[in-house]
């Protein structure tokens, strides 16, 4: 709901309980992660099928696959390089290479792990991804996607990975249009330049876009809780109307989403691209917010990438 | 079991192992050493021990083979096509473009492969998972895992055996192919992994160790596995790198094999020896 704000992580997890409380298919497995990653109480309900490993995430990947072979749908969250860069060959082999019907979840994805430091920010997770052919990619960018989303990736044949973040963030949209895997939404109509990002910094581009709107610059504003596959259609609509396009992500800002983004158009439509995001180096540690402002990732920084691309 | 039975199955790798070297004439090379040390157990795993169909190679409750060692696909191939998942003709396509044969198993390739394996000392956490779903199902099938001792030293074997312990699973065998060699020498020399058995027990595995390349150990010992005492099983096989080609046992630098036609005449034609000693044997026995 608009406003109202909620815990990615407990609100996955109880998404994803309730929806294997009704699905016998459905395991959870853990890397002394489930607890935290809001499984606690579906491992006192239903004990035969939440699996403790320990902190092994490339044994538990692997250990999926085996699960997954038997028909069973596991679900893996922990914190987000430790499911993706970690275990990445095995998330090739096992999930990509042999089709298996796994679910892997980076929560404190991103930098919201923010005062951590670069071992626990994961700014790779949708560039690795990519490159594993047949893998799915979300992330949900308000609480109501985060509930469409888990629905949505249980209900998909094949590995998908998702990510959320770590602190709560707010509801964006009036509609809870019904999440399709590859679908991206209209946010807001322009004619200036195509403004495309993912995750909860959406929230943030959609404030940018209301103050440019103040100074006199439209901006198409698309948002991708599909990372991987692109919405092409969509992309390439608002790219043919504007002739300019900027991405935004809480990723670096090459194999990201702005690298997906410019390689499509560069084949299809070949326009413009700024890519907003981290540069590529380890990022600095601190305060979630200060961090984005740091990165320019933040309303004002973002008008202003914006705003400079299109003079 | 009657003598005669271990004789078929002495029988049957001996025919696997004339099937592995019809791949390499075709293909012109690959994995020897760790095929044919491990053939006779993958023989006596699909011939005698587990529950499988070659006609419906994914029948419910089936037992699982995971070659974790997936270099020594030329065994895994050669038993399957023995045991009759796919036809022979296919064994004359290894080496060449788009063949079902790679160099590492591929599950969605050919009939009877359940893993896609090879990027080494991994195969074992795929078994666990497998173990964990058919005990989840109720199922009485039994995961078997074929490992190479040179995989031993990457990290993801322990994490898995660890795991397997803990969650007691009694339906998961290691048969574990200790030929003492690797590509590059004696595994001792290489990374000291000994003792095996030791290290396995000490994750609180069942251990047993036997002669790996003589059938009626392997029959003896597969006859009594899984325990079903709650702890996964370790079968530490000796076995000799390269066993039945003769120029090549015991020699690490038959790992991988590139032959020349006149040694892989020589090999064909001392396995269709021993092929026909067996024949022999069995049929005079049946008289």
């Amino acid at each position: 709901m608009k406003g109202v704000l909620e815990d990615p992580r407990k609100l996955f997890g109880a998404v994803i309980s309730e929806l294997a409380l009704q699905d016998d298919r459905i395991v959870i497995m853990s890397a002394d992660s489930g607890k935290s990653s809001g499984f606690g109480d579906f491992a006192a309900k239903v004990p035969e099928r939440y699996f403790e490993c320990g902190i092994m995430e490339q044994g538990v990947t692997g250990i999926s696959s085996g699960l997954a072979t038997t028909g069973k749908i596991p679900v893996f969250c922990a914190i987000a390089p430790f499911v993706t860069a970690r275990p990445f060959e095995m998330f090739r082999n096992d999930l990509g290479y042999m089709r298996q019907n796994v679910k892997m979840v980076g929560r404190n994805g991103g930098i919201t792990y923010s005062t951590l430091g670069s071992t626990h920010h994961s700014l790779d997770d949708f560039g690795l991804m990519r490159l594993i052919p047949g893998v799915v990619s979300l992330f949900p960018q308000d609480p109501d996607e985060i509930r469409g989303a888990c629905r949505a990736m249980i209900e998909h044949e094949g590995p998908v990975y998702m990510r959320i973040g770590n602190a709560k963030i707010p509801g964006l949209f009036d509609e809870d249009i019904p999440f399709v895997i590859g679908k991206g939404r209209k946010i807001s109509d322009g004619a200036d330049v195509t403004v495309i990002s993912t995750g909860p910094l959406t929230g943030s581009v959609m404030e940018a876009v209301s103050r440019l709107r103040t100074a006199g610059i439209s901006c198409d504003h698309i948002g991708l809780p599909t990372v991987w596959p692109l919405d092409e259609k969509l992309i390439l609509e608002s790219a043919v109307k504007t002739g300019k396009v900027v991405t935004v992500e809480e990723h670096y800002t090459d194999g990201g989403l702005g690298t997906m983004v410019a390689d499509l158009c560069s084949e299809k439509h070949p326009v413009p691209v700024r890519k907003l995001g981290i540069p590529n180096s380890y990022a600095t540690s601190g305060p979630y917010d200060e961090l984005l402002q740091y990165y320019g990732l933040d309303p004002d920084g973002i008008a202003a990438s914006i705003s400079s691309f299109i003079r | 079991m009657m003598n005669v039975e271990i004789k078929k199955l002495e029988l049957a790798a001996v025919r696997s192992r004339l099937n592995a070297l019809r791949m390499l004439r075709a293909g012109g090379s690959g994995h020897i050493g760790g095929a044919f040390s491990a053939m006779d157990a993958v023989t006596a795993l699909y011939f005698h021990k587990m529950k499988c169909d070659p006609a419906d190679p994914g029948m419910k409750d089936r037992d699982r083979f995971i070659l974790s060692a997936g270099h020594k696909c030329l065994a895994q191939y050669a038993v399957l096509a023995e045991k009759g998942y796919f036809p022979k003709a296919i064994l004359d396509t290894y080496g060449q473009l788009k063949t079902k044969l790679p160099g590492h198993p591929d599950m969605h390739k050919l009939p009877g492969v359940e893993a896609n394996t090879g990027a080494l000392g991994h195969g074992l956490s795929i078994g666990v998972g497998m173990a964990m779903g058919l005990r989840l199902d109720g199922s009485p099938a039994n995961v078997f895992v074929v490992m190479g001792d040179g995989e031993l030293p990457e990290g993801s074997n322990w994490e898995a055996a660890m795991a397997a312990a803990h969650h007691g699973l009694d339906n998961l065998t290691v048969l574990l192919d200790n030929n003492g060699l690797q590509i590059s020498g004696d595994v001792r020399s290489i990374m000291d992994l000994y003792p095996i058995d030791g290290h396995f027990a000490a994750f609180g595995w069942n251990t047993v160790t036997i002669d790996g390349n003589d059938m009626s150990e392997l029959v003896g010992t597969l006859d009594g596995v899984p325990f079903k005492n709650g702890k996964p099983t370790l079968i530490l096989m000796k076995t000799v790198k390269a066993k039945g080609l003769k120029i090549g046992e015991g020699k690490a630098a038959y790992h991988y094999w590139s032959p020349k036609p006149d040694e892989l005449k020589q090999a064909e034609d001392d396995l269709r020896a021993e092929e026909s000693r067996l024949e022999a044997e069995i049929k005079a026995v049946r008289v």
